[in-house]
């Protein structure tokens, strides 16, 4: 059996989940309902489980994690989500570079490569799109700059949260390129895709 | 009443972080922000709003020589005593609440509303580092760059339109008031108006993060709240230390027996 990178069980009133990722694969989790899914993606970026859930990232529960350990975790996954967006009145380059910028690491010349390199393979112009408020970028291109936010802090678990929802049929084409551009940067990372039943 | 204590208590921990966390103002984007807060607070306000504020301060100076029928003692104490240690402050304060204030509390409970500050937590950014440290800082600076730039343009409006009430020149007016100033003067409006860019920062902070609830009609109500409230509290601010350096209260009318 396949070590897993997350293990996730939650009970509640309406449904019982129980959800797992093998480590270094591509999974695609579908939970019943949207607040499952907030649920589960909240657990996953906080390391921490509310009442009636249950988590392990990376074989470590995270009920009995020290707060260390799971800023420890928190820093091994990454998501592109609408939990996680983008902070309205900087521009793209400054989302992108923020987390860097306030950790010290890496240097604001390696997210800027990393950033120049993602942009160029989805075929966007670095400095016309480092410019650009949120509000004045399409639902894909906020979704490119917060991958590439999540990308510039090298997670060993990515997570793709409802990555479809609000593009138009020719973007949903570009989302592969997430998971390529992902791949080509973590080889032995996991991949999540989540998303609600009904639109599986 | 449990409100009130909550917010006192909110208060306080505010405060005693943004205190310990100073040092973290080096760190590149939050000092990014601070300087950022700085411009809007300050320059973008010396522009407009402080040049109206300092009219006000002339024509208060004009009505009340007028009907003092005041001599250049009494008319260079008006302008040291009430303009510049007084209204100055208290009209850059007002500038700053109407224009900081209610930015700041409106953006702050819009990021909260949104998710925003959310975001920056699993990113790993403290709220208080990247969020409330620049804006208590930065305000507090531009308040105090404000009141200097208030007190300075409406003392000077106030000496050059005087002659033309009272029977005194320029220099005669600029002369006497040289001779009454004191650096306790300055250090007393310099320490007040970082005191009231503090107080101003702070609480509207405090409610922009603490929205009484997380739909869009909260924004209101916080800026409304924060807003009473900073004005609330720069007016105890200065009664205090009105009464605290000088012994007096509401303009003299309350004096100690000091």
């Amino acid at each position: 059996m396949s070590e897993l990178a997350m293990r996730y069980r939650r009970k509640s009133a309406r449904h019982e989940i129980e959800l797992s990722a093998p480590k270094g694969g591509v999974t695609r989790l579908h939970v019943p309902d949207e607040d499952a899914k907030a649920h589960l993606v909240t657990a996953m970026l906080k390391a921490r489980c509310e009442p009636g859930e249950e988590l392990e990232l990376f074989g470590e529960a995270a009920s009995t994690l020290a707060p260390a350990g799971r800023a420890r975790l928190r820093a091994k996954v990454g998501a592109v989500s609408p939990i996680v967006g983008l902070v309205a009145n900087l521009n793209a380059w400054e989302n992108i570079a923020l987390p860097a910028a306030y950790h010290g690491r890496p240097t604001l010349e390696q997210v800027a490569e990393l950033a120049r390199a993602v942009l160029g393979a989805f075929g966007a112009d670095a400095a016309a799109f480092f410019a650009r408020l949120p509000e004045e970028l399409g639902v894909l291109e906020r979704k490119l700059a917060s991958f590439v936010r999540s990308l510039v802090a090298a997670p060993q678990l990515m997570i793709f949260d409802a990555l479809e929802d609000g593009l138009s049929r020719a973007e949903c084409l570009h989302t592969a390129r997430f998971e390529a551009e992902y791949r080509a940067r973590a080889p032995q990372g996991t991949l999540v895709y989540v998303d609600t039943q009904e639109e599986a | 009443m449990l409100q009130a204590l909550r917010e006192i208590e909110g208060g306080i921990q505010l405060s005693l972080n943004v205190a310990v966390r100073a040092p973290r103002l080096a760190v590149p984007p939050i000092f990014e922000s601070f300087l950022r807060q700085v411009y809007f607070t300050g320059v973008t306000a010396a522009t407009g709003v402080v040049l109206r504020a300092c009219l006000l301060g002339v024509i208060i100076i004009a009505v009340l020589m007028d009907m003092l029928d005041a001599d250049v003692d009494l008319a260079v104490k008006i302008l040291l005593l009430l303009v510049f240690r007084e209204l100055g402050p208290l009209a850059a304060a007002a500038v700053v609440i109407l224009r900081t204030g209610t930015a700041v509390s409106a953006e702050m409970a819009m990021m909260r509303i949104s998710g925003q500050t959310r975001a920056l937590r699993y990113l790993g950014i403290d709220l208080y580092d990247y969020l409330v440290l620049p804006r208590v800082a930065g305000v507090m600076l531009a308040t105090a760059v404000l009141t200097f730039y208030v007190q300075f343009l409406a003392v000077l409006g106030g000496l050059a339109l005087s002659p033309f009430i009272i029977e005194a020149t320029f220099t005669e007016l600029a002369g006497r008031l040289f001779e009454l100033f004191t650096p306790v003067d300055f250090y007393y409006s310099v320490i007040k108006s970082l005191l009231f860019g503090y107080a101003v920062a702070a609480c509207c902070c405090w409610h922009g993060l603490n929205p009484p609830d997380l739909t869009q009609n909260a924004v209101p109500k916080v800026v409304t709240r924060a807003v009473m409230q900073s004005a609330m509290l720069v007016l105890l601010i200065n009664a205090v230390f009105a009464y605290v350096v000088f012994g007096i209260l509401f303009f003299g009318l309350v004096k100690a027996n000091v």
